[in-house]
């Protein structure tokens, strides 16, 4: 027998204190949609969604009015479509007040959602619609024209187009759209066959049946399948996570333990500028604000990062979710940084490692807590996340969330001792079924019943974890493991710097040798040297750690939700320096 | 001569394009711009230190005889035209800085028309002289429209967001309407003009934009922000000027003075578009040459 691993003895327990149950209770609801009919019983008249232009136009709906259009938009998928339940729709949209009208439209129909990023293109498109099998698609108009050329060898049998401005006032809404037509010329003409406009597919919807959707949902349990979350599409072919009911009714209930101190029932404004197509904003604004009964403010696209402007001023905001990206943009911004949101209780950062830097000025400049967490799409995706309630460990993940187990273990599966670092591994009601269609990837992917993360962590004696980096980003130089986090934030620390990523490069003298790819803030471009930043990384990192160059970019390539992407930094390196 | 009626649409739409920019920004926008005192005194600076005084120069050196001379020089000590905000934004320029020198400009201009004015026209013969009085009703009168738009934006953003629409069009709109409605009426007057009439109108707005430019260069603002100050100086409120001549002078008095601010607003809209799509030709190829500069956005599969 083994000797009791550091994992076992879950040190992390005694975080949680009197704020957060050790156990949680089994949620209550059967399913999202029973969650979600009872959300909109108890807010009913609340505000549930306000939509946010650059040019500070909104539109607004209730939770009742939620709950009506989503109960028609899931009878038209069932009665006009003919839709079975289990069938699977894609969403492919940026946030805007249609996306929770058809998002509750299909989990109500018995459905499953298949969140997709509308700025894909057409090969990726196809290749979502074919590997989930989408019978409908619902798109935005702004991207029509490019689905035309990709239903083809798809199982779409019917495609619904909303516009960002689906819901405004009238007059408003026509003008918004009309401006996005003709002035900015962002609504291309499409010739797609067997459309309906959101709002015919609502009306048809009435028309077959008036009442509630309850029969569509209510044999729905935990175990059946709520979502297809694509994931893996920056590393090789995109694979579907399969997220149940449960899954996500339980993470759901998680990250509300974790921030409970801080959510008032019915009182919270959230900022979500982050793609409810992802993940991280699907459970965290959407999920949790909407059983809390909050108001979710949505912007359409937060970049440039003035777009949010107008909906800070707005609204009464008193979360924001974001990336560091995110969060490091807005504090570049003077109105943000001379008149931050006054009601701001709490800010949640996840989605990529957050800089010791921007939540140290964030905090500074805002006064509220930036607590980060830590999830990944497979489990629905958090994991883990600093406590609100108390002490909270700077440049930590945090703790793991309630009924959460994690195990850090070394390259033969073994967990490393305390203080160690090793690959994080997680089991917990959170944790997806597995990748749709795809047993070996599965196979992969879980050992003993744990999901490997492939992301490298350490543990400390309170138990609380910190994300070391990719398992595949390391840099080995002359046999040393270098992090580029642990650089990335020592370049940020240097005022002139506004972002930077570090990647390792094939050295004929030390293996790899540690690159940095920096952007300047705007103001400093020119004024500060390769040599300046090195003599300041000097300052904090020992020698090995010091990059070999920094390379100056206006611009590093990132993902919808702004996580840089090292791998295209990495291929342009090489593609730079020529086959070898 | 305008109608007693057209001069009141006349007053009516500058109040309802005055409400649009009021609708356009925040108190926030206020207090922000006021925190970066330098970016504002810049565009004041050329606001109301380069153009009342280019004005001046050209009403001099062309020899203008009075009617023409005040016709100028009013145009010239105006404060920025709202359809600037237009243009910088077809020109891919710095609209935030674009819209908030305009309302500054105008926000001033209770102070820094008529002290300009006088200060520029003293020596010019005295029935030909514009009214401290006048000028000063006038910016009263649509003041208010400006900050009751700044309110509507506070009590809603949508209301805000369509005055703030309307306004920008019928900003468009009025110099159609004056330039419609005076032109058929004068086009002989047109013919008979002479040579240096056309220079000062068109001159007033060109060299507002090479000395805007130039000044906001001096003074180390980078490319971008000088050509949206560069557009920002060059473009006056054009209207404004006219309906203070409408309020001050009559007959065939009002006509001639009338002409210099018809002919100025009629070329500014042909000299910013070519203006606008030269800069905005410049701003793409900035774009790309950034572009280019990286390794190369990859696109990932």
């Amino acid at each position: 027998m083994p000797a009791v691993t550091p994992y076992e003895v879950k040190p992390w327990l005694s975080q949680y204190g009197a704020a957060v149950p050790a156990e949680l209770p089994r949620p209550a609801h059967a399913s999202l949609a029973a969650m979600a009919e009872a959300a909109a019983e108890r807010h009913a008249e609340r505000v549930a969604f306000s939509c946010v232009l650059p040019n500070g136009m909104f539109g607004r709906l209730s939770y009742a009015q939620v709950r009506q259009l989503s109960d028609a938009f899931a009878h038209y998928l069932r009665r006009v479509v003919g839709l079975q339940a289990g069938d699977r729709v894609a969403l492919q949209m940026p946030n805007c007040l249609a996306w929770p009208v058809a998002l509750l439209g299909v989990l109500k129909a018995g459905c499953v959602a298949v969140n997709t990023n509308p700025l894909y293109t057409p090969r990726e498109m196809t290749h979502q619609f074919a590997d989930s099998g989408a019978k409908v698609v619902v798109i935005v108009d702004l991207f029509a024209d490019q689905l035309e050329q990709a239903l083809a060898g798809t199982p779409v049998q019917q495609v619904v187009v909303v516009r960002v401005t689906d819901f405004f006032p009238p007059l408003v809404g026509a003008i918004a759209h009309a401006v996005m037509k003709y002035w900015n010329r962002a609504v291309p003409p499409h010739a797609l066959p067997k459309v309906h406009t959101l709002q015919q597919a609502l009306a048809a919807g009435r028309a077959a049946d008036a009442g509630p959707a309850r029969g569509y949902w209510a044999e729905l349990t935990h175990d059946s399948l709520a979502l297809l979350q694509y994931t893996g599409g920056t590393t090789g072919v995109a694979k579907g996570a399969e997220l149940t009911h449960g899954n996500l009714l339980w993470n759901l209930a998680q990250m509300r333990a974790m921030a409970g101190s801080r959510i008032d029932e019915g009182r919270e404004v959230v900022l979500t500028a982050l793609p409810l197509y992802h993940i991280f904003a699907f459970t965290v604004n959407f999920l949790c604000m909407f059983e809390a009964g909050a108001r979710n403010v949505l912007v359409p696209s937060p970049r440039p990062v003035q777009s949010l402007q107008r909906a800070i001023e707005n609204e009464k905001i008193t979360w924001i979710t974001g990336v560091n990206t995110l969060f490091n943009a807005l504090l570049n911004e003077e109105w943000f940084t001379a008149y931050p949101p006054k009601h701001l209780k709490a800010a949640g950062g996840g989605g990529a490692a957050m800089h010791h830097a921007v939540v140290e000025r964030f905090e500074q400049v805002t006064g509220a807590p930036l607590a980060e967490g830590y999830g990944l799409t497979e489990c629905s995706p958090v994991v883990c996340f600093q406590p609100l309630h108390g002490p909270r460990v700077k440049d930590s993940i945090g703790i793991p969330v309630p009924g959460t187990d994690i195990t850090l273990i070394d390259d033969a599966g073994q967990p490393v001792a305390m203080g160690q670092p090793g690959e994080l591994c997680v089991r917990g009601p959170q944790v997806m079924r597995g990748y749709w269609q795809r047993p070996e990837a599965t196979a992969e992917v879980f050992r003993d019943g744990w999901l490997r993360t492939g992301d490298v962590a350490v543990m400390d004696a309170q138990g609380t974890f910190r994300i070391v980096d990719r398992k595949k980003d390391l840099v080995l130089v002359s046999g040393f493991n270098v992090y580029p986090n642990e650089i990335e934030d020592a370049l940020a620390r240097h005022d002139a710097v506004m972002e930077a990523a570090v990647i390792g490069l094939a050295d004929p003298k030390t293996g790899e040798a540690v690159h940095a790819y920096v952007v300047l803030r705007e103001d400093t471009v020119g004024k500060v040297s390769e040599a300046d930043l090195l003599a300041h990384c000097r300052t904090l990192l020992t020698g090995y750690k010091v990059p070999a160059r920094v390379h100056f970019r206006t611009e590093l390539p990132k993902t919808p939700i702004g996580k840089i992407l090292r791998k295209d930094l990495r291929a342009q390196a090489q593609a730079a320096a020529g086959p070898r | 001569m305008l109608s007693e009626t057209e001069t009141r649409l006349l007053g009516v739409m500058m109040m309802v394009i005055m409400l649009g920019m009021g609708a356009s920004l925040t108190f926030k926008d206020f207090a922000i711009a006021l925190r970066k005192p330098v970016g504002v005194a810049v565009g004041l600076l050329c606001q109301y230190g380069i153009m009342p005084f280019l004005a001046f120069l050209l009403a001099k050196g062309l020899g203008l005889p009075p009617a023409y001379a005040v016709g100028l020089i009013l145009m010239g000590c105006m404060p920025g035209g709202t359809t600037s905000n237009i243009f910088t934004y077809f020109s891919k320029g710095t609209l935030s800085l674009s819209i908030l020198m305009t309302i500054s400009s105008t926000l001033v201009a209770i102070v820094m028309v008529p002290l300009t004015l006088a200060f520029y026209s003293a020596g010019i013969e005295g029935e030909w002289q514009i009214p401290r009085e006048n000028v000063i009703q006038v910016l009263v009168v649509l003041l208010v429209p400006t900050v009751l738009g700044i309110a509507l934006r506070k009590w809603n953003a949508n209301v805000g967001a369509v005055i703030e629409l309307i306004g920008g069009l019928l900003g468009v709109l009025v110099i159609l309407f004056l330039t419609l409605s005076w032109v058929p009426r004068n086009w002989q007057l047109l013919l008979t003009t002479g040579f240096p009439v056309y220079v000062g109108s068109i001159g007033l707005g060109l060299g507002g934009f090479v000395l805007g430019y130039g000044l906001s260069r001096l003074l180390k603002q980078d490319a971008r922000r000088s050509r949206t100050i560069a557009l920002e100086t060059g473009i006056q409120n054009g209207p404004l000027a006219v309906l203070i001549v409408l309020l001050t002078f009559s007959g065939t008095q009002q006509q001639e003075v009338l002409l210099i601010p018809v002919l100025y607003s009629l070329f500014i809209v042909l000299s910013s578009s070519a203006v606008t799509v030269w800069f905005r030709r410049i701003t793409t190829r900035e774009e790309l040459a950034r572009d280019a500069a990286k390794v190369g956005a990859l696109k990932s599969a």
